[in-house]
């Protein structure tokens, strides 16, 4: 095994708690029953490093199967980096059509005709999602494996979900896509996660929405047990109002899991002071962060318990709503509209 | 403004109402838990409202109003403006013996301090005792049902109560 495969393999083990090292190599199926027997999970995460690439040295695996490895692992537990959106658009009209071998051909043949070493792997999950993996390399020098780019993308939704991906590499990655998905362009998709689960359920749709309606209101749950029968709440009408408008604007029931939300400014001072004109010609820059460890959770629960006045700023409800968290507020408009604000990273 | 009074309606028999008012919303439920369990002897409704004024809607249905607590938190600036916007919705009747204030963690650090001083200035200019509960449990009773059998004290005899303040763990 060479020094590549090696440094891997130890940067794959180091990140897991011992615990669950027996079963990441379980599912990896490359060393025999004896030899996971033989594996001590007590010892110090070093020991086990040097006994596992013993085993894989003495079954004669490569590299191959160390990424396959380290596959299973971001497959396992993808909530780990920092992954972003993007967003394919003009779609063709065969795009519907594409099926996944179709994909999975165009989109390497693509990237292997533009740059000479490199290394994809494809795997498809159980729910329907893509993963890819890439290790770059260019016209002169072999593949980096200790700094591949992961991709997931579910065939026919417009999505596609980066991880690691470097400036210089974006724009092949990016006509790869376009190509193999048969779309026109793609797009900065402005949202950007930790958790690869949050930003798929917040895209695709896979929290439960709620939608205005004069005749559903959705059950309040109650933490607490019911009320004594003695005890009567003022103002419970307007409470379950506030929480219903908490709901329509940030989902029912657990939220996918956002940590920040980021709104840069690009208005101009309004102010009544003494400014020469010229001060208010400049642009008063600010950046507004909200951070949290839940952010829909805590939004949600600002405006249910009152702390926050209704009715909820289209600009907090956009993070829902167009499936976003970084903005950019102009002078043209109060809200943020897709003509006035300029897209950016 | 149609305003919080105490004689609008006829009394029940054996039967008090208490309307705890809280911005937080987060001590109201637990202390009306404890002074309807604690409470034998005779009803004690507990109304729970957020501030004042209380919704039209409910004027008709709504019972005599015996004892009004104004729950602060003096870990909020908010809640204190709060309490203070909402006594201006009270009819100067109430204020013979029908309200009182509730202040929690008065513990808490500095600001705490400033608050409590301002909640006691406060509640002294309307001749209203002030009370001071933790949400933390001390050996013996929990705060919160002391709190109950002090309230419900001074639900039973509506003459004025003492300016003095108590301090209960």
């Amino acid at each position: 095994m060479d020094e590549q495969a090696r440094s891997v393999l130890n940067r794959v083990i180091r990140r897991i708690p011992n615990k669950n090292i027996k079963n990441l190599l379980s599912k990896w199926n490359c060393l025999s029953a004896d030899q996971l027997q033989a594996l001590d999970y007590t010892k110090p995460k070093r020991m086990i490093v040097e006994h596992i690439i013993d085993c894989c040295e003495s079954s004669n695996l490569n590299l191959k199967h160390i990424t396959n490895l380290e596959m299973i692992y971001h497959l396992d537990n993808p909530d780990q980096g920092t992954w972003y959106a993007c967003q394919l658009t003009d779609a063709q009209d065969d795009a519907v059509c594409v099926e996944l071998t179709q994909f999975k051909e165009q989109f390497k043949a693509h990237l292997h005709g533009v740059i000479r070493h490199i290394s994809i792997k494809m795997k498809k999950h159980e729910d329907d999602a893509i993963w890819i993996r890439i290790a770059w390399g260019d016209n002169f020098s072999k593949p980096n494996h200790l700094k591949p780019t992961y991709v997931v993308h579910h065939l026919h939704t417009s999505y596609v979900f980066i991880s690691n991906l470097m400036a210089k590499h974006k724009i092949f990655l990016c006509q790869a896509l376009v190509v193999a998905t048969r779309h026109g362009s793609i797009k900065d998709g402005h949202l950007s996660t930790r958790s690869l689960t949050a930003m798929r359920d917040l895209l695709l749709r896979r929290y439960q929405q709620v939608f205005p309606s004069a005749q559903s209101k959705i059950q309040q749950e109650r933490d607490s047990p019911p009320l004594h029968p003695c005890i009567g709440k003022e103002h419970s009408d307007y409470e379950e109002m506030r929480h219903q408008m908490a709901c329509e604007a940030f989902g029912h029931g657990p939220t996918p899991k956002l940590e920040t939300a980021v709104y840069k400014l690009e208005t101009r001072y309004r102010g009544n002071g003494n400014l020469t004109v010229s001060d208010r010609e400049e642009f008063f820059r600010g950046v507004v962060r909200f951070s949290s460890s839940s952010l829909l959770e805590s939004l949600r629960n600002c405006v249910a318990s009152g702390m926050a006045e209704g009715p909820v700023t289209p600009l907090l409800s956009a993070i829902t709503r167009r499936g976003r968290n970084s903005f950019v507020i102009t002078d043209k408009g109060p809200g943020v509209s897709s003509q006035a604000s300029a897209p950016r990273a | 403004m149609a305003l919080l009074s105490p004689y609008s309606k006829v009394p029940e028999l054996n039967t008090a109402t208490v309307l705890l008012v809280e911005n937080e919303e987060e001590l109201q439920n637990k202390l009306a838990n404890a002074i309807v369990q604690h409470e034998k002897d005779f009803n004690v409704n507990v109304r729970l409202a957020k501030k004042l004024p209380l919704p039209v809607e409910n004027k008709e249905a709504r019972p005599r109003i015996d004892l009004i607590v104004f729950i602060v938190s003096l870990l909020s600036e908010r809640s204190l403006q709060s309490a203070e916007s909402s006594l201006s919705h009270l009819h100067s009747d109430c204020f013979l013996g029908k309200v009182c204030f509730l202040v929690t963690d008065a513990r808490c650090g500095s600001h705490t301090q400033e608050r409590l001083v301002s909640v006691r200035k406060l509640a002294a200019s309307h001749h209203c005792p002030v009370i001071c509960a933790e949400h933390r449990v001390s050996a013996g009773m929990t705060p919160i049902s002391t709190t109950a059998l002090y309230l419900s004290t001074l639900t039973r005899c509506s003459l004025t109560s003492d300016l003095q303040e108590d301090y209960l763990q």
